[in-house]
């Protein structure tokens, strides 16, 4: 074994390229994650773009059906897999450890080795527009539609094994999180002094870790039905298509919840910071969390009304879906009461805090009237369903995660991101998505069905869809604003200082970047909100606070040293699942990469001889 | 970049210009609120169309109550929202900070807020929720009274197949891509799929159910004379369940007739009569297009399983839409043209043309194995005499 640990040493360097590479650092990852996952965050926006240019008129010809079909089905993959969940874990990555206390993760080099996954997983399934075998079975690829008698071709191989491979990066990072959520708090940090997004990032990598085995349990189903003549969702043979189903949504209703709550906790983290007081109810948030945690196990079938569940199970799903609208309210009403009374910021992160609680409130009334079976008979599979779920993960996930970037930014780089670009992003954005998404309701109440190419002048829907088309327009220059803001700001932001927003959480009493070891000594809490706490206190004794103060040598802080095995075991992966879409020889090949990847892991040092962090 | 970045610096944010205009309260504001207002409710009014496949426009007791509920709802969801957008901009506006501000009142929470905003939604909710479950009760079937006409719909990629067990007088019918049904007549659906999963939806009739194989599903509607203007009367579907290449052209009609209308077309179902040379002509070469497509109404349900069978085992076969009473439709293609001599003829030379990714021509060999139909001109006019019963 000691020739292997022989051929990769552990490295010891972080500079250049092989140190983003072999980085363990959760900073680092953190931001592998964001850049990766805001790429494919444009290129899915851009297929958004090709359809709304294509739906913008009707019986429009420049894409056809099957153009159309691989655009939808990639537009959602990736904005769900590889860019709402990616974006959470920068989030989780870069902010859990500082917001606790911790100098890391509990298992940095697992952390590594989920970001590779993720990586590899996407470039995997992006591999189908190069051999021209691109999924087309929507996001959710209902059985047996993606059986080999009516989808022939390896797109659907393509689509089931990155999103295997993409799960076991989300289970990797889920279980990471939990440890470290649950094990490494500075001293002080009881769990209900836990900042809220803390909390969400708890919630959500428990949904993570118990929802999905079930897409895997089905994903596995579905490529040995394509490729090993198994019958689990062949009609042909006897197999069940509804149990596909039921199975993509056990996991997918959870999923909703995973891509919703973290953005419910930055936005958690902003609006306390620009309002100058604390989050109002704090325990009830946490604890309205939980129960969305919980019930969002038993709303599934709501995805199913049509399928002929029949009255009984119609009721069921019906009330529990119509309950869990209960703590939602309540979390936004103990937000709208977090900034009552306070000293209200509109700076740029507050913008869009405010801006994803005004667009969820929409997206979650709207949940409303088709949690109700009878009136979604009408709804199901329309484009009033499209305008809902953009409410909910564009005007919900996706103006949180923005609030996100704006807020911790400073923290990241040192440098603030531009407050006026900020606030021109904002409204174009915000009016953007409005003009794209608000008329979706009216054309899908008019009766147009999702997933069409193409609909009759004689329909009537032409010019609420050419409405929709021109807000995507402004979408798309709000957000071509916040990507000149992000190099623009990256080259000569005004420097951001240690604490720039006045903000209650550890992270704020670092420098800005932090250092690879963030705390030079751990910090101890005695409450919530513990930077607000140790600000008061300091200026109530006439001493002001500076950023890291170090009563340590930092020379003795010793940090996890980087390392080549994460990359190469993620390698490995990759390869047996490509070895199933090319010839299984090469997953012989990728068997034995993993294999030996792990051996060398499991063999590591902790740290490499000389390194001194 | 940096003249961008210039052009696109006002420190002023818009929502502040907005609120300064707010808490100057001139009467120019009010003007322009009350104009935005009604600008707003005149839109919003235009674009809830009453058009082919609109919810709001129901004509029988399914829809209608669909429609009520929906209704309610939005109108509680209104009011929900307008409170709670009002109380959060107006919050976000009111405590915006003031220069020189201090630490405002750290407040932590309230238990009888926290209460009373958890028992209000819930009660809210039960209470709508009670009704939508009585609802989904009366709404399951027709009603126990009503004199029902059954008919069995199967979804096929890209079109549906009515199959009427007793259309009228114990008489069998089988037709495709349009469904015609006597007025003020509660219609029970049984729904199958012969291949994928499909969703049988005629918005002013009914909510949509899903067509699943393996699976037997129902739904029911009723056309009401009280909300329809004249008869017949045509009311337009389309398939909601993503079902493959061509599912946005899967699109389908309910033909309302009056009672007389509807006897006479059950009376009058058959093959066309080929009483003509060129009808005779015609016949003789819908043999070629028999091998898919059935003529009768009687036998074909043993006719379209060996086709299935000879599709899934990729052979040049497919179970295709039954034209034996062709002549009587107003369609062709699944809803797709307008049923005439010119159309159909266009449909027959070049399917893939009007209906993209339909398996007429690719499965056809003997028909379009060059590439183009193989049928003379004297031949394709005369099938299409033959099926339209041109005299």
């Amino acid at each position: 074994m000691a020739t292997i640990t022989g051929v990769l040493a552990r490295p010891t360097g972080y500079a250049g390229i092989w140190g983003w590479i072999t980085t363990v650092d959760h900073k680092r990852i953190g931001v592998l994650y964001g850049v990766t996952a805001f790429i494919m965050l444009l290129i899915a926006g851009s297929e958004a773009g090709i359809m709304r240019a294509q739906l913008a008129q009707p019986d429009s010809t420049l894409v056809g059906p099957e153009t159309f079909n691989r655009l939808f089905t990639m537009h959602a993959t990736a904005m769900v897999f590889m860019v709402i969940m990616p974006l959470s874990a920068s989030f989780f990555n870069f902010v859990v450890p500082l917001a606790i206390g911790a100098r890391d993760v509990a298992f940095p080099r697992l952390n590594a080795f989920s970001y590779w996954v993720f990586l590899f997983g996407t470039l995997l399934m992006h591999a189908s527009f190069l051999v021209g075998q691109v999924p087309n079975a929507g996001w959710f690829s209902y059985a047996n539609l993606t059986g080999t008698s009516y989808s022939p071709n390896a797109g659907l191989d393509f689509w089931a094994l990155g999103l295997l491979i993409l799960g076991i990066s989300s289970v990797a990072a889920a279980l990471n999180f939990l440890v470290t959520i649950v094990n490494m708090r500075c001293p002080g940090m009881t769990m209900m002094r836990m900042p809220v997004f803390i909390w969400m990032t708890l919630i959500t990598s428990i949904l993570l870790v118990l929802a999905f085995p079930v897409i895997t349990v089905g994903l596995v189903e579905l490529v040995m039905d394509r490729n090993f003549g198994t019958h689990f969702f062949d009609t042909a043979g006897g197999g069940d298509p509804i149990l596909w189903q039921h199975l993509f949504w056990v996991f997918g209703h959870p999923e909703v919840y995973i891509l919703i709550l973290p953005p419910m906790g930055v936005v958690s983290e902003i609006l306390p910071t620009f309002s100058r007081k604390p989050l109002f109810g704090y325990p009830v948030v946490v604890f309205s969390g939980i129960v969305i945690g919980f019930m969002s196990w038993a709303v599934w079938s709501h995805h199913m009304f049509t399928t002929g569940m029949g009255p009984t199970a119609l009721t069921v799903f019906t009330i529990t879906t119509m309950l869990i609208a209960v703590p939602t309210g309540v979390k936004i009403f103990n937000w709208i009461a977090t900034v009552w009374g306070g000293s209200v910021d509109l700076k740029t992160p507050m913008l869009f805090a405010l801006g994803f609680i005004s667009l969820f409130i929409i997206g979650g009334l709207s949940g409303v009237s088709h949690a109700v079976a009878p009136s979604d008979f009408q709804q199901q599979d329309t484009y009033y369903i499209v305008a809902h779920i953009h409410y909910v993960l564009f005007g919900g996930s996706i103006f949180g995660i923005l609030a996100g970037i704006y807020y911790w930014f400073p923290k990241l780089t040192g440098r603030m991101l531009g407050e006026g670009m900020g606030k021109w992003n904002f409204w174009l954005t915000f009016v953007g998505m409005n003009l794209t998404f608000f008329p979706m309701h009216f054309v899908g109440l008019n009766g147009m069905p999702r997933r069409i190419y193409t609909y009759g002048e004689e329909f009537g829907w032409g010019w609420l869809n050419m409405l929709s088309s021109l807000g995507y327009v402004v979408l798309f220059i709000g957000m071509l604003l916040f990507v000149i803001n992000l190099i623009q700001s990256l080259r000569n932001g005004r420097a951001a200082g240690h604490d720039p927003w006045d903000a209650p959480t550890l992270e704020w009493s670092i420098s800005s970047p932090p250092p690879v070891y963030n705390f030079a000594e751990i910090p101890h809490v005695e409450g919530r909100d513990p930077y607000w706490t140790t600000k008061q206190r300091a200026e109530a004794e006439g001493h002001p606070i500076t950023a890291g103060e170090a009563h340590v040598d930092v020379a003795t802080i010793h940090m996890p040293s980087p390392s080549y095995w994460p990359v190469v075991i993620a390698a490995g992966i990759t390869l047996i699942a490509a070895g199933l879409l090319t010839h299984y020889a090469l997953s012989f090949v990728g068997g034995i990469i993993a294999f030996l990847g792990t051996i060398g892991w499991s063999n590591e040092p902790a740290a490499a001889p000389q390194s001194h962090h | 970049m940096f003249e961008v970045r210039d052009s696109l610096k006002p420190q002023v944010g818009p929502l502040t210009r907005f609120s300064s205009r707010i808490r100057g309260g001139g009467h120019q504001y009010r003007r322009f609120a009350k104009f935005a207002i009604l600008a707003a409710v005149l839109l919003l009014l235009l674009a809830c169309s009453t058009g082919r496949q609109s919810t709001w426009d129901p004509v029988g007791p399914v829809a209608e109550r669909q429609l009520l509920l929906f209704n309610v709802l939005l109108w509680v969801m209104v009011a929900v929202f307008i409170i709670v957008e009002g109380v959060l901009v107006y919050a976000a506006i009111r405590y915006r900070r003031r220069p020189g501000q201090g630490l405002p009142n750290q407040t932590h929470g309230n238990m009888t807020l926290e209460i009373t905003w958890t028992i209000i939604p819930t009660i809210l909710i039960m209470a709508l929720g009670i009704w939508s479950v009585i609802t989904i009760y009366e709404f399951d079937e027709p009603p126990a009274s009503a004199d029902v006409l059954h008919v069995n719909v199967t979804g096929h990629q890209w079109w549906f197949e009515f199959e009427y067990e007793d259309a009228g007088g114990g008489k069998r019918i089988v037709t495709a891509n349009e469904l015609r049904v006597p007025v003020d007549r509660a219609v029970r659906l049984t729904l199958e799929s012969d291949d994928v999963l499909h969703s049988f939806w005629i918005p002013k009739l009914a909510g949509k159910i899903d067509v699943v194989p393996t699976r037997t599903n129902h739904l029911w509607f009723q056309a009401d004379s009280d909300k329809i203007d004249s008869l017949p009367a045509t009311f337009y579907g389309q398939c909601a369940e993503f079902c493959g290449i061509a599912h946005a052209l899967m699109k389908f009609r309910v033909r309302v007739l009056d009672q007389e209308d509807y006897d006479a077309w059950v009376r009058n179902y058959g093959p066309p009569p080929a009483n003509t040379e060129q009808a005779k002509q015609g016949q003789r070469v819908f043999g070629n297009c028999a091998m898919c497509h059935s003529i009768d109404g009687e036998n074909d349900s043993q006719a379209q399983a060996s086709r299935k069978q000879a599709f899934l085992s990729g052979g040049a076969l497919v179970p295709a839409p039954n034209l034996t009473d062709l002549r009587t439709r107003e369609s062709l293609a699944a809803g797709l043209l307008d049923l005439n001599k010119e159309n159909l003829k266009r449909w027959i030379r070049n399917p893939e043309d009007v209906k993209p990714g339909n398996y007429m021509k690719s499965r056809a060999a003997h028909l379009y194995g060059t590439g183009e139909l193989s049928l003379s001109d004297s031949d394709l006019d005369a099938v299409v005499a033959y099926l339209l019963n041109l005299q």
